[in-house]
């Protein structure tokens, strides 16, 4: 089901995420990401499939998304502008449709030398809001030179901002072009801080596009400091280390639940929905789903 | 300006291996600015050259290289060096090596022509004898009008043309922290100038073929094929 009609109907709107790995799935085996999926599908509405993040070579997001579906989880696929040019976009965009995929979030992508083929060619041949208009084109029916396709797509546009970003205007003015180009869901990245997510809803909410609050689970104060050195646009601040650092390794996922759960209660009714970033940690989602009463 | 980089010693004798008398050609117009090819970097090359055995022929740099009309001129009465030289080696960029190449050619010499450093972009002198930086990928396709005379195509890491991707951390790109966010810049200007509204302004897809290579620019018409 599309995300676009749940957010019509006035749910609010929860999506997790997976990451597929480095290889293939063969001889049967069921995939980390499948599991992981399968860990979240009950409580939520949709997952997204990472499209090899942080320029990290991975297997297929469309591939993996197709997993999803045939497992019963409805998939977000991501593609993101990095490895493809304006022709592979739009096969790829085809391709995703046929084989069954309905919501699809458009991203411009890490750079290559974030990840580890760092002597890559560097594509970006159009840009996430280019993507999307290109995208809304396929919808209607035509290829972004006007060709006349023999079915039209018909997929849910999503698309993300990050409210962290300052100057906020500036992020304000692409996430502006990216719902006038058609997206019809917005994602955003993980915001720790319950006021920068405020002054960010009180001007994106004119454009009339749904939002979800995006959340990383904070595993513990060595991956909160990672993420802040590595993860370009996310600030984990130093009040939530020290509490993640507050108590033993094996209290840490409760701890995690405790945090995410008091930020979403405090976020959520400013959005439409929320999104799980769990990097791993799916298993605690079911249980911050439960506390947080939708 | 074409930059340049010397390329490394090993590889520059590796590629006149077998050539024992050779003539070395600059370039005191980019070479010079990028302190690569000037007369200075001939002389040190020509030193280098001859304490490894290579006899050396003649080393000269011309004021560009790059144009084959002022190295034809400043070439004329060298002929007799040309040839005694069983190789040439260009301190300048891939550009003047292929116009002395071709220079060779109209003579009649086949000796190899061989390039002692690596072109990395067409770069503006920012700090003069120190600092140099892209900012022109020569897409054919000018955006400068709508960006506040700061080019996304080249600063942008990711050659974004309707703003900025999430990666930006205070104020820097996600590729290089020493480096400003292009969009930042772009959007700080336009302001200053009382043109930031038109940054709302949706920029299609560039149009690539315009910069499909090589291309070919015609003087007298103005046109480029």
């Amino acid at each position: 089901m599309k995300l676009s009609d749940r957010f019509r109907k006035g749910e609010f709107v929860i999506t997790s995420e997976v990451a597929p790995m480095k290889g293939c799935v063969r001889n049967g085996a069921i995939p980390g990401f499948l599991e992981e999926a399968r860990k979240v599908a009950p409580q939520v509405h949709a997952v997204n499939v990472t499209d090899n993040q942080s320029a990290l070579m991975r297997l297929g997001s469309l591939a993996a998304s197709v997993y999803l579906q045939r497992d019963g989880i409805e998939a977000i696929y991501q593609i993101t502008c990095r490895d493809r040019n304006r022709i592979a976009l739009q096969s790829d965009l085809l391709s995703a449709c046929s084989l069954g995929i309905e919501n699809v979030l458009c991203l411009t992508g890490d750079h290559i030398k974030l990840g580890d083929h760092q002597q890559a060619k560097t594509v970006f041949d159009i840009d996430s809001v280019q993507l999307l208009a290109i995208a809304n084109g396929l919808n209607k029916g035509h290829d972004m030179v006007g060709n006349r396709l023999s079915a039209p797509t018909d997929l849910c546009l999503g698309a993300v901002a990050n409210p962290n970003f300052e100057p906020l205007d500036l992020q304000l003015i692409k996430m502006e072009k990216k719902a006038k180009a058609g997206a019809e869901f917005f994602q955003t990245q993980a915001v720790y801080d319950p006021k920068i997510f405020e002054s960010f809803v009180k001007k994106a909410r004119d454009f009339g596009v749904p939002l979800q609050y995006g959340i990383v689970i904070i595993k513990s104060p060595e991956m909160a400091k990672y993420v802040n050195d590595h993860v370009s646009g996310i600030k984990v601040p130093d009040s939530l280390i020290k509490e993640i650092d507050s108590v033993p390794t094996q209290e840490r996922k409760e701890k995690a639940i405790e945090i995410t759960v008091r930020l979403i209660k405090e976020i959520g009714p400013m959005v439409q929905g929320v999104h799980f970033m769990p990097v791993g940690w799916s298993d605690v989602i079911p249980e911050i789903i439960s506390r947080i009463n939708v | 300006m074409i930059g340049t980089k010397k390329k490394p010693i090993q590889e520059v004798l590796e590629a006149l291996e077998g050539y024992q008398k050779v003539g070395i050609v600059g370039c005191d117009g980019c070479g010079k600015t990028c302190a690569t090819g000037g007369s200075e970097q001939v002389e040190e090359m020509a030193k280098m050259l001859k304490e490894r055995g290579k006899r050396v022929v003649f080393d000269l740099a011309p004021n560009t290289t790059c144009n084959l009309n002022n190295i034809r001129s400043f070439f004329t009465g060298l002929e007799g060096a040309i040839k005694k030289s069983e190789a040439l080696l260009v301190l300048g960029c891939g550009g003047a090596v292929q116009v002395v190449r071709q220079l060779t050619e109209e003579y009649g010499y086949t000796i190899p022509v061989k390039s002692g450093l690596d072109t990395v972009g067409h770069m503006d002198t920012i700090i003069p004898g120190e600092f140099l930086l892209e900012q022109c990928r020569e897409c054919g396709q000018c955006v400068l009008n709508s960006t506040g005379g700061i080019c996304p195509v080249t600063k942008c890491a990711k050659s974004l043309l309707n703003g900025p991707c999430g990666g930006s951390q205070d104020g820097k790109c996600e590729v290089d922290s020493n480096r400003n966010c292009a969009w930042i810049l772009i959007y700080e200007r336009m302001k200053a100038i009382g043109e930031v509204g038109k940054l709302n302004d949706y920029l299609g897809p560039k149009d690539h073929s315009k910069a499909a290579r090589p291309r070919t620019l015609y003087v007298k018409t103005g046109e480029v094929l």
